[in-house]
């Protein structure tokens, strides 16, 4: 398999001594902006353009760019290229540098060995993202461009000032009057000095000879300038106006004649047709877009530094030859020898897949298209990959494994919304990480057009929030050079704006930074998708927190967090309890950053398993944001059997979560639980309890309880036998209504170190909203 | 290039549109900065709330603001290009000096126009010597080096001894003819004498020491030669199959039998002054730094002649019992992985005392076979200083540092260094040390009050900055800076200054992650010899109280808590 893509490497300058940023926080590297700034380009797709795939930061301020390649350049095609051809190279070529312009984007060195050609002879343009990137060269310390085809002006005009979108025309007319004029290169003989005195001489050019008339003069192939078409002359002069005022922009000169004059579509330049490109044109690994492709070609141990290295472009000097002689106080390093391996090299270093190919060569071609909607007969039913069954890490590095979940979630993401169920479930197995960003925008469900929704909200205006926001951007998220770069900054304050312009009820707290990060961070170059994945996100799982008064939400939302300790871990909310560590001291930085400064994989498995032992009502809390679906199928519906609102400070009096009548009905289904995973324990007289209670429970009257003591021990009686061989299954203790023995004697449980106990809400009384009171079978 | 002309103008957007219902038109304007930073739609957004215009002009504004600032851009843009041409056609702009910069910039930044070079000597052999060091040849090399330091040692004992006996010899001399005077000589005489003596004294050291550098010149070339063949030898080896040639085995038999016959002349004499001293505390721990960006470190702190870490020991019996220290030490050379020393020194560079002269006499214990002699590397230095001279001055006024003047008034004279001054020497020949920073201190380290904005220590974070990158990834650092117990280092005094630079070093290794140069693994803090076992203690304890220490905490949900090993 032919290369598809190549890498190149150059260096940032690196910040001089003690600078300090106007926020008083040491400068961000070069690199990172460059990296922060260059995500952008990874967007682009354009026919005409080869496509970013990846930049990557290596030590001492080295940037590695990973960008779609081609062998063929304009600079390598021998053959001299036809008028026709000539005109199509222009055109396309205009195309995108049109398309970049469109983004502020200017390529600026534009040269015959940045023209590249793909098999069928269409123009990839190459390295356009340089100028962009490094911040209009501001932030490396070499000259951007080829003297031999940069424009007078990029020499003279300040080199501060942004280059127009012009000085990329006359570069592009200093090669097609090569090509028209079959030149190898224009003024091949001068040396550089000579080359530029040459190119600023023309600003001193009478003006009614044409700069290309004199290039042909100058190059004596008179004859040929004469015998162009006219046409033709007419568009390379255009480009080689001195006066950028009288040049016409890439967007104007697609509107040439020319390009009408010639179908352009069938020309062929240089010699494409060879016969392995049509063997190769038909590797299934071709049929991936180029992301996945690189994604795989990494997992399949595709490293672009070592393979830079390898081919010699990354060479490096012994560091001990160069360690600098002086370093006065104020910081200048004196004595320093330049190291000649950090010198800007550009040359293209292909990168080969057949490593990946080679890895992937089992998987059959039906993997390439797996069967979405419907089931085949004839294709089995697809063997699954082995890393199947493997853990997630495991999972996230098995080249094959995320070959098939790369080709699945790109073909159900395609699909979404109508595809939402499938995408739910595939994502329950795990989601592949280089579709994160949008399969999770697709898990909470973000559809229609956000993007016109984030254009229209106000991002610029200045309000009482920037300051806090100012604050706390840059210097949180220090650990990823993505979100501490200038551009991530950039996005996290606009998103957060946008956030608290479309949220007027609620304020930035802190913590709010650290919920947007893994938003902006998988959606790096898509704002509008983190801002409306924050906006799904926050309702979901921190519904009302944001309050500027949120002590309510927060204080109710504390004290279930110590019934649910109570719930799972007795001798932990005993022990707390007895130290007084309420959870006011330390929880609410998880709650309000959901944990992301926790190991969160580990928090994650352990929610699980927690979430699915705790009926539902315990966790009922009156400032959740939809109170459960209500109208349940085939079951009694009553106000009592449900959960309603208890204020803090009875939530805060009672040790142990209620639960709800409706949830209790349901653990005592014995069709759903054969074997029972609650105990009744019902507190009332014992004259009551054998008028009807709860099937299967035992009665321990409170009576029986020494409420007196600090610590009551259980009674000693056989029902406390009872309620010992039975812990672990749910505890729901039940009284007459809302009287606090019940109350009272779960707390004494909870003391006694047994598990999951609960009281149930308005008492024994709502089973007979169910008729399901019954005599207790005597013992 | 012409001077920067104004980075932004303003232009007015003036947008007119009628109203659906009457042939009413209406306008508004508003100022826009070219060139534009930002989204134009959200402009357009924020006009129709702002002008509370209808929405069914949104999208003709978008067009046309679209419009406008592409063409106020490009105009803007085409201006200052017209400008600056004209500028250079009437000569307003040298021509000449601009080609002159841009000639510069690419031979100076792009592999493509820069002036062809070849590797120089010094990367050559860096090259081979990375290369056999990583070979088989590697124990005959040191082997090698460690025979031929011997030799240069007992050249220089040779020399101390001499000159020792010739001062006894003369004292008496002196004595003799000073207790006479009056008796049998003169005055005169004594003067003559006392002449006598200085001349002969600089005579002996004279020629011995003009033996020793032409030894270790010989060994110098020598070494590099035979380095040179092996390589090639093995070259040969690796293409063919004849047997090695015997020439390394032969030099080494050589020395080492040539050594060992003088040596056992003198094996019993100073047999005792040659065991190494081993640090005498020490302790160490692994630490996390950052409280986002969590880091690894290995922190160590000892108690030690800082010298220690330069010295090659010989012991009585040489050749046998190389340092192993020696082996790790020239395997990284020239690696990523280099070992820094921090040397506090005067700021006089012309005469050397103290611990820097002591630390001149180590590296001249033996032959440096890759880097300049030490005594060139430090002239090297003296010429560099000058150049600091002048660029200070030329720095005066932007000096913004906020140093107290007396600070600066104390390097009085201009070419002396000043205190935080670092300068740096390479040595392949030290036992665990390649690189030294010499950092200038002066009187003022010795007071108790110091803060973080001295000198000192704003040189350590030089320091650091140069190892970050340097890919110096060893580095030690004298902990009170001070190689030497003195009455005024208290207790408190010890603990003071300990934390100071504990928590200074703390925020400049903190710092340093985010400069994406090589990160320091391994970190040393040398505290004097002298030091009294309880400080030692303390300050030892004062380590993970600073730098936050990573014990993994292992529990297990469910059962009793598990400590690490109970006794």
């Amino acid at each position: 398999m032919e290369p598809r893509f190549a890498g190149m490497t150059f260096f940032a300058t690196s910040h001089a001594g003690d600078v300090c940023g106007t926020n008083g926080l040491p400068l961000t590297p070069n690199s990172i902006t460059i990296y922060g700034r260059s995500q952008i380009l990874r967007t682009f797709s354009h026919p005409n353009l080869c496509m970013y795939l990846d930049i990557i930061r290596g030590k001492h301020e080295r940037t590695m760019i990973v960008s779609e390649f081609y062998a063929q350049s304009l600079a390598s095609v021998q053959d001299s290229i036809s008028v026709p051809g000539i005109v199509k190279i222009c055109h396309q070529t205009l195309k995108a540098l049109s398309f970049i312009n469109s983004f502020e984007i200017v390529h600026r060195c534009l040269a015959p060995d940045n023209i590249l050609f793909d098999a069928q002879g269409n123009v990839k343009l190459f390295n356009y993202g340089l100028y962009f990137m490094t911040g209009k060269g501001a932030d490396v310390s070499f000259p951007i461009g080829n003297p031999r085809y940069m424009a007078p002006e990029v020499f003279l005009v300040d080199s501060q000032i942004a280059s127009s979108p012009k000085v990329d025309i006359w570069s592009l007319g200093i090669i097609l009057a090569e090509q028209a004029l079959g030149l190898g290169q224009v003024w091949s003989e001068l040396k550089l000095a000579q080359l530029m005195r040459k190119v600023l001489s023309l600003i001193n050019c009478n003006s009614d000879t044409s700069v290309f008339s004199r290039i042909a003069r100058e190059h004596s192939c008179w004859t040929k300038y004469e015998n162009l078409p006219q046409s033709l002359v007419h568009l390379i002069n255009s480009c080689l106006q001195l006066n950028p005022s009288d040049r016409p922009t890439p967007k104007e000169l697609l509107q040439f004649s020319i390009f009408k004059e010639y179908t352009l579509d069938d020309i062929q330049i240089g010699k494409f047709d060879r016969p392995d490109t049509l063997f190769e044109n038909i590797h299934p690994l071709n049929s991936l877009p180029l992301q996945e492709l690189y994604y795989l070609w990494r997992l399949a141990g595709g490293d672009v530094q070592s393979e830079l290295k390898k081919q010699g472009l990354i060479r490096t000097m012994p560091p001990i030859l160069s360690v600098p002689r002086l370093v006065l106080l104020e910081g200048s390093v004196l004595g320093k020898r330049r190291d000649q391996t950090s010198l800007l090299d550009l040359k293209i270093i292909p990168l080969s897949l057949d490593s990946l190919r080679n890895r992937l060569a089992p998987v059959p071609f039906s993997a390439y298209y797996p069967l979405i909607e419907t089931k085949s007969d004839i294709l089995n039913e697809e063997e699954e990959c082995d890393a199947a069954t493997l853990p997630l890490i495991i999972r996230e590095r098995d080249t094959e494994y995320q070959f098939r979940r790369v080709v699945l979630f790109r073909r159900l993401l395609e699909g979404y919304p109508h595809t939402k169920a499938s995408i739910v479930r595939e994502a329950r197995q795990d989601i592949p990480p280089l579709y994160r960003g949008r399969v999770w925008a697709a898990l909470l469900e973000v559809e229609g057009d956000f993007e016109s929704f984030y254009v229209e909200t106000d991002k610029e205006t200045p309000n009482h929030t920037d300051r806090q926001i100012e604050v706390d951007i840059p210097r949180c998220h220090q650990y990823d050079e993505l979100l501490s770069s200038r551009e991530g900054h950039r996005k996290f304050k606009r998103v957060l704006k946008a956030w608290v312009e479309r949220n007027p009820q609620y304020v930035y707290w802190q913590g709010l930074d650290s919920l947007c990060a893994p938003f902006i961070y998988l959606n790096f170059n898509n704002e509008a998708l983190a801002f409306a994945c924050l906006s799904a996100f926050i309702p979901k799982y921190l519904h009302r927190f944001f309050l500027k008064d949120n002590s309510a939400v927060i204080r109710e939302y504390l004290a279930k967090f110590t019934h649910i300790i109570a719930f799972h871990d007795p001798e932990l909310s005993n022990h707390l309890q007895e130290i007084g560590f309420i959870p006011e001291l330390f929880a609410i930085p998880w709650f309000l950053t959901m944990f992301s400064q926790v190991d969160i994989e580990r928090c994650l498995s352990d929610s699980v398993a927690f979430y699915c032992c705790t009926p539902r009502s315990t966790t009922y809390r009156q400032h959740e944001r939809c109170p459960g679906k209500i109208s349940q199928k085939n079951k009694p519906y009553h106000p009592d059997l449900e959960m309603s609102a208890q204020s803090v400070a009875e939530l805060q009096a009672e040790s142990c979560p209620r639960i709800s009548g409706a949830d209790l009905l349901d653990l005592l289904d014995s069709s759903k639980f054969p074997r029972p995973k609650v105990l009744v324990v019902d507190v009332r007289n014992p004259e009551l309890f054998h008028l009807g209670t709860a099937p299967g429970s035992i009665n321990i009257p409170h009576s029986r309880f020494d409420l007196t003591q600090e610590s009551p021990p259980l009674p000693a009686c056989p029902e406390a036998n009872i309620l010992l061989q039975n812990r672990g299954k749910i505890l729901v203790v039940a009284g007459q209504g809302d009287s606090p023995h019940a109350v009272q004697v779960a707390q004494v449980l909870l003391r006694n170190g047994l598990p999951k106990v609960c009281v149930l809400n308005r008492g024994i009384d709502v089973l007979q909203l169910a008729n399901l009171l019954t005599k207790p079978t005597s013992s | 290039m012409t001077p920067s002309t104004e980075k932004t103008i303003e232009r007015k957007f003036i947008f007119e549109f009628s109203a659906q219902t009457s042939n009413e038109t209406y306008q508004f304007e508003v100022p826009i900065h070219i060139p534009f930073v930002g989204n134009i739609n959200e402009l357009s957004q924020r006009l129709i709330t702002l002008f509370k215009v209808p929405v069914y002009i949104e999208k003709d504004l978008e067009a046309e603001l679209k419009l406008f600032v592409e063409q106020e851009t490009l105009s803007y843009l085409d201006n200052i290009a017209v400008d600056a041409i004209k500028r250079g056609q009437n000569g307003e702009v040298d021509v000449e000096e601009i080609i002159k910069n841009f000639e510069r910039l690419f031979k100076e930044e792009t592999a493509e126009y820069a002036a062809p070079r070849g590797s120089t000597d010094e990367e050559l052999f860096a090259t081979v010597y990375h290369k056999l060091v990583h070979s088989p040849a590697l124990e005959a090399m040191l082997q090698v080096e460690h025979a031929y330091s011997i030799v240069v040692n007992e050249m220089t004992t040779q020399r101390d001894d001499e000159l020792a006996a010739l001062t006894e010899r003369q004292g008496k001399e002196m004595s003799h003819l000073v207790s006479g005077i009056g008796d049998f000589s003169t005055e005169a005489e004594v003067n003559s004498l006392a002449a006598r003596h200085c001349e002969d004294q600089n005579m002996v050291q004279a020629k011995i020491n003009s033996q020793i550098d032409s030894l270790q010149e010989t060994q110098r070339r020598e070494y590099r030669e035979w380095l040179m063949k092996l390589l090639e030898e093995q070259a040969e080896e690796a293409s063919s199959v004849t047997p090695p040639t015997p020439s390394p085995t032969h030099i080494v038999r050589h020395i080492t039998t040539e050594v060992s016959s003088k040596e056992k002349k003198k094996s019993s004499s100073d047999a005792k002054a040659d065991v190494p001293s081993n640090p005498s505390m020490e302790e160490s721990f692994t630490i996390h730094l950052g409280s986002q960006m969590k880091q690894m470190h290995n922190i160590r702190i000892m108690s030690a002649d800082v010298l220690h870490l330069c010295k090659t020991h010989l012991s009585a019996n040489g050749v046998k019992h190389m340092q192993p220290q020696r082996l790790q030490t020239a395997l990284a050379l020239y690696s990523n992985d280099l070992c820094g020393l921090v040397l506090l020194t005067d700021g006089l560079i012309s005469s050397y005392s103290g611990t820097t002269k002591e630390f001149i006499n180590v590296c001249q214990q033996s032959t440096e076979f890759h880097f300049p002699p030490i005594d060139d590397q430090l002239e090297k230095i003296r010429e560099g200083v000058k150049e600091t001279a002048s660029w200070r001055q030329e720095h005066w006024g932007s000096e913004n540092l906020s140093l107290s003047g007396q600070q600066w008034r104390r390097a009085s004279s201009a070419g002396a260094l000043r205190t935080g001054d670092v300068y740096v020497t390479r040595h392949s020949n030290l036992n665990e040390v390649h690189v030294v920073f010499h950092m200038v201190i002066d009187d003022s380290l010795r007071s108790s009050d110091m803060n973080s904005r001295h000198p000192a220590i704003l040189g350590l974070r030089n320091v650091l900055k140069m190892a970050c990158s340097n890919d110096v990834t060893t580095l030690t650092v004298p902990l009170l800076l001070a190689h030497h117990m003195t009455e005024e280092m208290t207790v408190a005094w010890c603990a003071k200054r300990a934390e100071l630079v504990l928590k200074c070093v703390k925020g400049f290794m903190i710092e340093m992650a985010s400069w994406g140069g090589s990160e320091l693994k391994n970190l040393q803090f040398v505290v004097p010899e002298g030091i009294s076992d309880e400080v030692f203690v303390s300050l030892a304890a004062m380590l993970p109280s600073v730098f936050r220490v990573s014990n993994p905490l292992v529990f297990k949900a469910s059962s009793a808590p598990i400590t690490p090993k109970t006794a």
